[in-house]
């Protein structure tokens, strides 16, 4: 893809990162903000979902669309998820410690926060919030963050309940599992400031390490989402759902672009051509003989094949906008999300067994010539002649330019179509729950991990990369703690950076190693129940046994830390044994004597402790 | 400045654009603002200019453009819809910001447009109260326009009541009225103002049970916590057992007498029983809406004594609720037979809920019975109260009344049925 100009193009993007809160508790009940396999869910449940209007008396759009597709939604319960995520039980209040980390966030964004938080109910019918909606609140505006290109300002930042994860589609609908419904989730909406890909990405890379530097934000895969929003002069707002990746955050914005530019270039030339979108027809009577599989299996029973007349427009559906995406893959978007499995257009005809023929008699059937194109859906009456509409009208759209909408990030950096952009209408207050007066005043600014990267290393003796592994890794927090219960900070650092990273390359399942297993780790180590030496064996057996504690685990591998008696035992022992080599070498023996000892003693003991015993030992016979 | 009207207000450098909306408190400003949030903002530190006038009529957002588009189908029975309130036809007050009533039957129609085709319908507002706010006056006008309606050719009845007081209501109606067509209540744990609102399937199989053959007082409500099945009970035998669960109501002791599977667009919606019910049309229609409503339901616990029951002495009916076959703290008994003495008839209910109170068995009861305690058989607490209050408006012996099953109240044979 081509290199824009972005300045010259009016390049306006802003984004919206979603992030997860590592709080004790859910947002609105006392479930713990954990999550599970869906083979571990206890109970299921299923219900449907009606969309309902705003205190306003409004319908929102994009809930309105959602709700077309009468879906049965199946929902996984836990034995960590209660009635309040079944939406069998009004929601409780607002978790505090949530509201603590977002006036934190507010605090290192310089955000004002609002009098009064208000919780709304955000209209979502998809399923993916058993009430219908999602319950969020405006808690504080106007900030700003630093990037290279310059300042970008922080619109709001809102408070939220994560929607439950979708698991699979079903026969009948969607399967849903309850364990992340209710997690406290910030969404961040930066000002539309941004004015180049790389702009985009650094500023979601600043606001990450901001969130980070709480340290109480959720990490690893899907806890941090993205959406752009991206419009270019002549184009249109689009937002951009999902981008899982940082990395792609650039590229996503490169290939909006691109996709606003070709259209705009295929709206010019469909004004040029006095293109126009003609009427539905019902077009079964072309292909009552036709060889092609799709069609004919769609039309046997009571199914109909219906078409539109696009008039200008052959070869521009064909068009490709996005990398192997045509204008024709947008149009079947808008024909997918009303049941249809896709569409059939004359820039692709003949061919999927559609004959030369056919596609004549197409054209002739609805009135379209060499220079026009024609849309085709074939399926049950009802889908088909909702899918039709929904193309002729994106058809429509084309005339224009670019359409507002939301779109979803898919994998490969390209998107698709998703429903309207929501309105103001999808918006009314959660009464339920009391709002919240918020008192920034009660909140510490927490060090930023680039502050913390230099106090690790005045303060702790740190080296630049380990403090900043330490600073940026999600174990941040465990190490602060180890730090203050008294364990040595480089050894803490080392347990939790080097030594885990060890583990992990020689296969040890290092994922199973919880903070509690950390948190005993270092107990045992301060109280001198476990010798340094011992950690990696430790570690080791807790991955492979994580429902062991530590203290149990260090019991089984025998790495209880060894007295003084029992570490004089054993050096005596290897002593004894070498006595000629003591003789002969005297303080010479001392290394490979060392490593005996080690050995002898299996990690239980601190090397400093068995080298000061064995020196003595040597020294008396020597 | 006016609810309603599009301002502009700033607070120390903080600027918000938006709808004044009405606010719970005089010190705070709401705002809606374009994004659909609302905003608190302190009342005092803030300065306000009106950008434009009731850009929004608060007031009547939520009032219906268009009139309803229900049509008469020649065909279809006539189920008359009877409004009480309650959360099935409730929606959101955004002055006092808590779920109040404020729809009619008609709003249910066009609220619950899966309604359609099922049925013609009429529609009445008997009340437009929480069912906490229900009183035997209401309980009576009820009666009187189910009678209306049925009189009036309606080939079955739905009531939409608040959850928390239904069964008293569909007791009431059950002892008062001998209906040739199905009374159903329903209601919703859920505001019908939420996507998720249990309103749709409670209504939806509501107007089915009220299509089928039982011609009963009924309490139709989700029989699990998924959108699968209502479950139906009698009347005089429902309870709600939990707060918030959408599968709130049981009948206790038993499975329900009915279930109605649901089925969304055209799927058939089949109801069914599992024991014997009344006919439609084996009744003749009657009421006998007269009340004694100087009746109170007293419960007995530990460390309660009998000086409670001077606070209901002058009562003309007395419904104890005691523990386990039917007891109190001998200390009560004394007093128990003076009020019996002076006239006020005393019930014993258990507080077990399930099963059949039997003085007969320890000597407590047993001095209950000779103090003239009536025993309540297996009517529950609750239901006992509004039985006695119709017993003793319309009946010649109060104690034979309350011991004789008159509307599935009391059941002849205790068993255990298996699930």
């Amino acid at each position: 893809m081509s290199e824009y100009d972005y300045d010259d193009l009016g390049l306006v993007a802003g984004l919206e990162i979603h992030q997860q809160l590592d709080t004790e508790t859910k947002l609105f009940c006392a479930c713990p903000t954990r999550l599970r396999d869906p083979e571990e869910a206890s109970r299921t449940f299923t219900r449907y979902l009606h969309p309902t209007k705003s205190e306003l008396g409004e319908l929102d759009q994009a809930a309105v669309e959602e709700s077309r597709v009468d879906r049965e939604f199946e929902y996984l319960a836990y034995d960590t998820t209660c009635l309040v995520e079944e939406d069998d039980e009004p929601p409780g209040r607002v978790d505090e410690e949530a509201i603590e980390t977002t006036l934190e966030i507010a605090q290192l964004m310089e955000m004002e926060p609002v009098d009064q938080a208000h919780v709304m109910r955000k209209i979502v019918v998809d399923g993916s919030n058993t009430t219908g909606f999602q319950r969020t609140m405006l808690a504080a505006t106007d900030g700003v963050i630093e990037t290279e290109e310059g300042n970008v300002g922080i619109e709001d930042l809102m408070l939220e309940e994560e929607s439950a994860q979708r698991v699979e589609e079903t026969d009948s609908g969607v399967r849903y599992s309850l364990d992340r419904l209710g997690i406290p989730l910030v969404e961040i909406g930066t000002r539309p400031d941004i004015s180049s890909p790389e702009q985009a990405r650094d500023a979601a890379e600043q606001i990450g390490m901001l969130l980070r530097s709480t340290g109480k934000v959720k990490r690893g895969l899907g806890t941090i989402r993205q959406d752009v929003n991206v419009s270019i002069a002549e184009g249109a707002r689009v937002e951009i759902k999902g981008v899982q990746s940082l990395d792609d955050i650039d590229d996503i914005v490169r290939n909006e672009v691109g996709r606003q530019v070709e259209l705009l270039d295929i709206a010019a030339e469909l004004a040029d051509r006095d293109a126009a979108v003609g009427d539905v027809r019902d077009v079964s009577e072309v292909f009552a003989e036709t060889d092609s599989g799709v069609i004919g299996g769609a039309l046997s029973g009571d199914g109909r094949a219906m078409a539109v007349p696009l008039f200008g427009f052959d070869g521009l559906v064909g068009r490709e906008i996005l990398p192997d995406r045509r204008l024709g893959t947008e149009f079947a978007d808008h024909a997918k999300r009303h049941g249809a499995g896709g569409i059939f257009h004359t820039d692709e005809l003949p061919a999927y067994g559609v004959t030369e023929a056919e596609v004549e008699d197409l054209r002739d059937a609805v009135g379209a010539g060499p220079e026009d194109a024609v849309a085709l859906v074939a399926d049950d009456p009802e889908t088909a002649e909702l899918a039709i509409e929904a193309v002729a009208d994106r058809a429509e759209q084309a005339l224009d330019g670019v359409p507002e909408e939301t779109r979803g990030a898919n994998e490969d950096g390209t998107t698709r179509y998703l429903r309207p952009l929501p309105g103001a209408a999808r918006m009314y207050p959660e009464t339920d729950v009391p709002s919240v007066d918020l008192d920034p005043s009660e909140v510490d600014p927490p060090e930023l991990l680039t502050e913390k990267i230099s106090r690790y290393q005045e303060e702790f003796g740190l080296d630049a990369a380990l403090a900043e592994q330490v600073a940026y890794g999600h174990r941040m927090p465990l190490f602060e703690q180890a730090v203050e219960m008294g364990v040595d900070p480089t050894l803490a650092a080392d347990t939790l950076e080097s030594t885990m990273t060890e583990l992990r390359r020689d296969d040890v399942p290092v994922e199973n190693v919880t903070d509690e297993h950390f948190e005993e780790l270092f107990a045992l180590l301060v109280e001198d129940e476990l010798a340094k030496e011992g950690i990696p064996e430790l570690l080791t057996a807790l991955a492979e046994n994580p429902e062991l504690s530590a203290s149990e685990a260090a019991e089984q591998q025998d790495l209880g830390s060894a007295g003084e008696d029992e570490v004089r035992e054993a050096v005596v022992d290897v002593v004894e044994r070498n006595e000629e080599q003591i003789e002969a070498e005297g303080m010479g023996a001392f290394s490979a004597l060392m490593g005996e000892c080690m050995g002898a003693l299996r990690g239980k003991a601190d090397g400093d402790v068995v080298s000061d015993v064995l020196r003595e030992e040597i020294q008396k016979r020597a | 400045m006016n609810e309603g009207d599009r301002v502009h207000v700033e607070r120390g450098g903080q600027e918000f654009e938006g709808v004044l909306l009405p606010s719970s408190t005089p010190e705070q400003l709401v705002v809606k603002l374009e994004s659909g949030y609302n905003v608190g903002i302190d009342r005092e530190d803030a300065t306000v200019d009106v950008l434009e006038s009731d850009v929004y009529d608060i007031e009547s957002a939520q009032d219906e453009d268009g009139q309803s588009s229900i049509e008469f189908e020649e065909g279809l029975p006539t189920i008359s819809l009877i409004s009480t309130g309650g959360t099935i036809a409730s929606t959101v007050d955004y002055r006092t910001g808590a779920v109040t009533a404020q729809f009619d039957a008609e709003d249910v129609l066009r609220a619950v447009p899966d309604l359609a085709g099922r049925a013609n319908y009429r529609g009445r507002v008997v009340a437009n109260i929480l069912s906490e706010n229900m009183t035997p006056e209401v309980w009576q006008d009820l009666a009187h326009a189910i009678y209306e309606e049925i009189e009036a050719g309606a080939d079955g009845v739905v009531v939409m009541h608040g959850t928390d007081t239904m069964q008293f209501s569909a007791s009431a109606v059950a002892f008062m009225l001998d209906t040739p067509v199905p009374i159903v209540f329903t209601g919703s744990q859920r505001s019908a103002d939420r996507p998720s609102s249990d309103n749709v399937m409670n209504a939806v199989c509501a107007v089915e049970a009220a299509k089928s053959d039982c011609a009963e007082v009924l309490v139709c409500m989700h029989a699990s916590q998924s959108d699968d099945r209502c479950a139906l009970h009698r009347g005089t035998r429902a309870r709600k057992n939990h707060t918030s669960r959408r599968d709130a109501f049981e009948t206790v002791g038993r499975r329900p007498l009915g279930t109605v599977e649901y089925a969304t667009g055209d799927g058939d919606t089949d109801v069914s029983f599992r024991r014997e019910y009344q006919r439609r049309g084996e009744a003749d229609l009657d009421i006998a809406a007269d009340l004694e409503t100087d009746v109170e339901l007293v419960k007995f616990t530990p460390g309660t004594g009998p000086a409670m029951l001077d606070a209901v002495a002058d009562s003309e009916g007395i419904i104890i609720e005691g523990t386990g076959l039917g007891h109190v703290n001998t200390d009560w008994i004394g007093h128990i037979e003076e009020l019996i003495d002076a006239g006020t008839d005393v019930v014993m209910t258990s507080q077990c809920l399930d099963g059949r109170v039997c003085d007969r068995v320890y000597d407590t009861g047993r001095d209950l019975l000779d103090a003239g305690v009536i025993e309540g058989e297996d009517m529950l607490p609750g239901t006992a109260k509004v039985k006695l209050m119709w017993a003793l408006a319309n009946t010649e012996s109060t104690a034979e009344t309350m011991r004789t099953p008159i509307a599935g109240e009391i059941t002849d044979r205790s068993v255990s049925e298996a699930e």
